[in-house]
């Protein structure tokens, strides 16, 4: 019986049922990228304005008493503008630099529901994971808190490995299979970092999100999970591979009851040395999921460009 | 002919020490201030109000903390708000980066930071730094623009994310619905807070 159960347990059911679920959404995520990129080169709101004014023109002749009150107030706007002629020169060539802020939205056609889901997040993290990695911190010392993370990080070296090797970076490969022999010899099951205290050698983080990306796959829209919190449909996919194939604790952590309670311990070594930043981050924001939703979506463009 | 060479020769003989001058300065700015800030920090004989002032004293000649403040709001919003609106949102918002700075550096425990380089970016100029902590390292840049008062820092960029960019894109999103009166209640709110703990 057992033996059985074993049998339909999740190696079953998700390795091998659901083993190429998520090719079809990459296929679509492709595909977005693709548009999105080819929109991208038009970021100038001006002309587009134009544009549009024109072709209401030309569409509805009719209303074009409507149309020219509208096109007034911009006119009037253009005259505060050449009297400020001076003070924006400088500002033009920034505007540039930044892009127009409503072009540069995000896409999100999920906001609804991402809005509610960072406040589930904000909750949970604020009334629950703190609270206990603030005892927590209490409870252990510094240096085995840091073991402990550098054990957890020792061991996702196949992710590393895989993610770097598919996105060609050979040396970093290399340099973390120097990190992971090392460090789970002599630094004694990755609890200590031997390879970058004494080698320099640094851990290079790279997961199948971004190799999707270095392969120009698009974000697609933003997606806020639950319990993870801000991700894009391209990187929540990503999370898939990512764990169940590469995550060696994936599969030797028998148990969905283990492997949350090792998830727990994960993320509540982690935050015992992030307490307060996300307080911080916070505070910065006038509007709060906008703004993690924006930094989320720089960082990694910026993590894929590396 | 011989005036194209001339120009040329002149270009390279003169600009380029010119500039590799500027680069060093600047980047000599970013490392001398952040061994100050570091220090102040460090010195637990100062009381809050002191170690802030000293702060803000070293970091304000560099930055440039109104035209941030504007380009965050965008040229749009800006032409559209009369001039005392624009002049309460600049203080408003100048506070608020400051104080959002000097938020952060309360998080700071033992991190080192190394000043790697500073980068020509067509007529900018990056600094880019390190924030090295005992298990991650943090990408932050400096982004300095030339004005009548030298070079000043325009922009901030953490781990890739833009200080000036994310706000400008909060503004706007926030100014869709909302009126600028709005914006600046919601500046005005949030200027009192606690800090939290920064022991690791």
């Amino acid at each position: 019986m057992p033996a059985f159960y074993r049998l339909v347990s999740k190696d079953i059911l998700i390795n091998q049922s659901f083993k190429f679920l998520w090719i079809p959404f990459l296929v679509m995520l492709l595909n977005t990228g693709c548009s999105s990129n080819t929109t991208q080169p038009t970021p100038n709101l001006i002309p587009s304005q134009e544009e549009s004014t024109v072709q209401i023109n030309q569409s509805k002749p009719k209303e074009s008493g409507i149309i020219e009150e509208q096109e007034q107030q911009p006119s009037q706007n253009d005259i505060a503008q050449d009297e400020e002629v001076d003070d924006f020169e400088e500002f033009d060539e920034f505007e540039e630099e930044f892009g127009d802020a409503e072009e540069n939205q995000v896409w999100d056609p999920l906001g609804g529901y991402n809005r509610v889901m960072t406040s589930f997040n904000d909750v949970l993290l604020l009334w629950i994971l703190e609270p206990v990695a603030k005892c927590y911190r209490w409870i252990l010392p510094e240096f085995i808190r840091r073991g402990i993370a550098n054990m957890f990080t020792n061991i996702l070296y196949p992710v590393r490995l895989v993610n770097n090797l598919l996105q060609l970076k050979f040396k970093n490969a290399g340099e973390e299979t120097i990190r992971f022999v090392t460090n789970s010899t002599v630094g004694i099951l990755g609890f200590w970092d031997p390879a970058k205290e004494w080698g320099g050698f640094e851990a290079h983080d790279e997961d199948f999100g971004q190799t999707l990306g270095f392969y120009g796959v698009g974000p697609g829209p933003h997606f806020v999970l639950p319990f993870f919190g801000p991700r894009n449909l391209r990187d929540a996919l990503s999370m898939y591979p990512d764990t169940y194939y590469f995550d060696p604790k994936t599969e030797y952590v028998e148990g969905i009851e283990r492997q949350v309670a090792v998830f727990v311990l994960e993320n509540v070594n982690k935050t015992s040395f992030r307490i307060g930043e996300y307080e911080s981050l916070k505070r910065d924001a006038i509007d709060f999921y906008p703004f993690l939703r924006d930094s989320y979506e720089q960082m990694r463009q910026k993590e894929i460009e590396e | 002919m011989k005036k194209i060479t001339f120009l040329i020769v002149f270009a390279l003989v003169f600009s380029r020490p010119l500039f590799a001058d500027d680069l060093a300065d600047v980047k000599n700015i970013v490392s001398k201030s952040i061994v100050i800030v570091i220090d102040t920090i460090k010195n637990k004989s100062l009381d809050r109000s002191t170690r802030d002032k000293k702060i803000i004293d070293t970091v304000v000649p560099f930055f440039d903390f109104e035209f941030m403040a504007k380009v965050c709001l965008g040229k749009k919003h800006w032409t559209e708000a009369s001039p005392e609106k624009r002049d309460q949102y600049l203080d408003l918002f100048v506070k608020r980066l400051q104080e959002s700075y000097l938020e952060k550096l309360d998080l700071y425990t033992d991190e080192e930071v190394v000043v790697d380089e500073a980068k020509k970016e067509k007529n900018r100029i990056h600094v880019i730094t390190h924030l090295v902590t005992k298990d991650d390292k943090m990408e932050m840049i400096y982004k300095f623009r030339e004005t009548d008062n030298g070079w000043l820092v325009y922009d901030i960029e953490i781990l890739g994310v833009s200080i000036v960019q994310t706000y400008r894109s909060q503004f706007s999103g926030f100014l869709k619905d909302k009126s600028f009166d709005d914006l600046l209640e919601n500046l005005k709110s949030s200027d009192a807070f606690k800090v939290p703990t920064g022991d690791k």
